[in-house]
């Protein structure tokens, strides 16, 4: 074994001090440090808590941190509610902070569907919406909406039902069509890509023969906002996040080895990939769905997300999952405090808003990439 | 403690490539598997990694069915090289090898994982890499990080599908002659899928010869190296000659390429 020693190890040395400056490559190893990841999670928890609390306050009615904190308390643990207090109390509890958890909940839920989807298909422009989700949803909305003659608001049952059924629907079709034909994941984007131009010209259809009100109807819930949050829409959303998050990160070490690997060695590692496969899209596709279904489609959070996360924290999907949710949640937060203040008082939707400040950011991710090598 | 494989068939749909091979790897020993392109070396490295599951045979280490074992049972006896692999995600070297520990780690690696994979960053010099991104290194340290990542898997029988391919010269020979190393000292049992025949003849115990799905000679190196077989399977008049117990096979470059003797049917 010696044998083979000295001479790679001589052009180790000639490499180690040319091919990149010292300053990258020392961040790289800190960053390797499991310390350091441990680090991030907390303090990007942290923070996370710290811009919920502030975004809460943002806005005319001149609330505090402490405010916002003193309604949590009361909200959860109940108290005696001051007087003066209860106007303060019923905008936070009842608009801002449902607000402010849909948002964040609606990111988490979209980026950690993008770094699944991401990894599993090998590809770091795929995204949450890659196999026809949101063009699905979309299209099963605008026909809940057509139907009722416009008269259900964007937020019925019935919308969001429609909705979240068209997605799961397409889903599988995309899934079952794959894997019948065992085919690479290639054609899977591309059969997305098919799906993705028939329904939105389906969804144009129904546009073109809707009237006024309906018509306008259909394109407020394609904007994607959380606008009018309700405390019903947080849970649902935070509830389906905070349960699939920990099967997902049960198979982090798995979705490493499939999206760093490869399918073939990933096997030879002793897994399960088609397996694996189906059930974390199917995971990835519910997730992204039900958020959807209640926000409509707001693009790019499932995109660039898992890119700014992994800047920091690097690919291992142990840390990048949960990482990965902070980053997404914040995104679409800081974008809809964003949205509510810049034109005040009319309010922007996040859709519009998280797809101004994610492109900018996502160009930047690409060409800043490719300068790196 | 071998390696034995039975048997074993395998087709894509109505194309057949392997017929029924037979096949004995002790542990220690190298084996090179030879062949020109399409002569199913590849697939049968597959097989036995379970990339790939074969129509008929079977596949057993020491006596134990590697076939019907659960995935993760087998990936800890048996490690698999790719050709090469890109990753396309940003990951480090160490990152990289820690994959090699996927069927032996819960949740999270442990102390032992970690020894595991810095002793196999060592083993394959790549300790001042070790920090480094993949895209950074050339392919000659790519290719060593794909066989550290294999190591550390601690296999009982390591595979390699033409690892040397894409090497320049000093890799190919430094890639060969660690794996022997590995072989010789861990007794691991290792086969390989490669081109170079001369290369096979130095550095590996064995040396199995497949043509169109079916093995044509099988043994020491200078043994099973024959110029009529070796003309044969590739379709080119070769001259094998013996020298102090090594084997060295040339191309005969004067006879034209369409004089050769035809392909034998039955082989």
């Amino acid at each position: 074994m010696t044998d083979a020693n000295p001479v790679a190890s001589s052009e180790n040395a000639v490499n180690a001090g040319a091919a990149t400056n010292a300053g990258t490559l020392s961040w790289q190893r800190f960053r390797d440090n499991g310390t350091f990841r441990g680090i991030a999670l907390v303090a990007g928890a942290a923070v996370s808590i710290l811009t919920i609390s502030w975004c809460v306050t943002v806005g005319t009615a001149g609330a505090s941190v402490a405010d916002v904190w003193h309604s949590v308390r009361l909200l959860v643990f109940g108290g005696v509610l001051e007087r003066d207090f209860q106007q303060m109390y019923s905008i936070i509890t009842s608009l801002r902070l449902p607000r402010a958890l849909l948002a964040f909940a609606a990111g988490a839920a979209l980026s950690l569907a993008g770094v699944v989807m991401q990894g599993l298909l090998r590809n770091p422009l795929v995204s949450p919406f890659t196999l026809g989700v949101s063009p699905a949803a979309a299209f099963g909305a605008s026909l809940a909406i057509l139907l009722t003659g416009g008269a259900a608001g964007s937020a019925s049952w019935l919308v969001i039902g429609s909705a979240l059924g068209t997605a799961l629907l397409v889903s599988a079709l995309v899934l079952g069509l794959s894997s019948a034909k065992a085919m690479a994941t290639g054609t899977l984007l591309l059969l997305g890509v098919a799906l993705t131009q028939l329904f939105e010209a389906m969804t144009s259809a129904l546009q073109y023969v809707a009237n006024e009100n309906t018509l306008q109807a259909i394109v407020r819930w394609t904007f994607g906002s959380v606008n009018d949050a309700a405390w019903y829409e947080v849970q649902i959303v935070g509830l389906v996040t905070v349960v699939l998050f920990p099967v997902l990160l049960w198979f982090a070490k798995d979705l490493n080895a499939v999206a760093f690997a490869g399918d073939d060695a990933a096997k030879s590692l002793g897994i399960n990939v088609p397996v694996l496969r189906v059930g974390l899209i199917v995971l990835a596709v519910l997730l992204a769905s039900v958020t959807v279904s209640f926000c409509g489609v707001i693009g790019f959070v499932g995109l660039v997300g898992p890119h700014i996360a992994r800047l920091v924290i690097g690919a291992d999907h142990r840390y990048l999952l949960p990482f990965g949710a902070l980053t997404g949640g914040l995104l679409l937060l800081l974008a809809d405090t964003i949205g509510r203040t810049i034109l005040a008082p009319s309010v922007v939707p996040v859709g519009i808003v998280v797809a101004f400040v994610g492109a900018p950011i996502f160009i930047n991710l690409i060409l800043t990439r490719r300068a790196a090598r | 403690m071998s390696l034995v494989v039975e048997g074993v068939r395998f087709g894509y749909r109505k194309h057949q490539v392997l017929f029924g091979i037979d096949l004995t790897v002790r542990p220690g020993s190298f084996c090179a598997l030879l062949g020109p392109n399409g002569s199913g070396k590849s697939t049968l490295t597959k097989i036995i990694a379970r990339v790939l599951s074969p129509a008929a045979g079977s596949v057993s280490y020491d006596g134990r069915d590697l076939l019907g074992l659960p995935r993760r049972q087998h990936a800890k006896v048996v490690s698999y090289v790719p050709q090469s692999s890109e990753a396309p995600f940003e990951l480090t070297v160490r990152e990289a090898v820690l994959l090699g520990r996927t069927p032996h780690i819960g949740l999270r690696p442990g102390r032992r994982d970690w020894e595991q994979v810095d002793a196999a960053i060592e083993r394959l010099s790549l300790s001042d890499l070790r920090h480094r991104r993949l895209s950074e290194l050339s392919g000659g340290q790519a290719q060593r990080v794909l066989i550290a990542r294999a190591l550390a898997q601690e296999p009982r029988v390591l595979l390699l599908d033409e690892p040397t391919s894409a090497l320049d010269l000093r890799y190919q020979i430094e890639t060969l002659r660690l794996v022997r190393a590995v072989t010789r000292d861990q007794g691991v049992a290792a086969l390989i899928a490669i081109h170079d025949l001369n290369h096979a003849a130095r550095f590996c115990d064995q040396a199995v010869l497949l043509h169109s799905g079916r093995i044509v000679a099988d043994g020491a190196p200078h043994e099973a190296y024959d110029a009529e077989v070796l003309g044969q399977v590739y379709g080119l008049e070769v001259d094998v000659e013996h020298r102090d117990g090594a084997v060295e096979v040339r191309p005969r470059l004067d006879a034209t390429i369409g004089s050769v003797p035809a392909a034998p049917s039955n082989a």
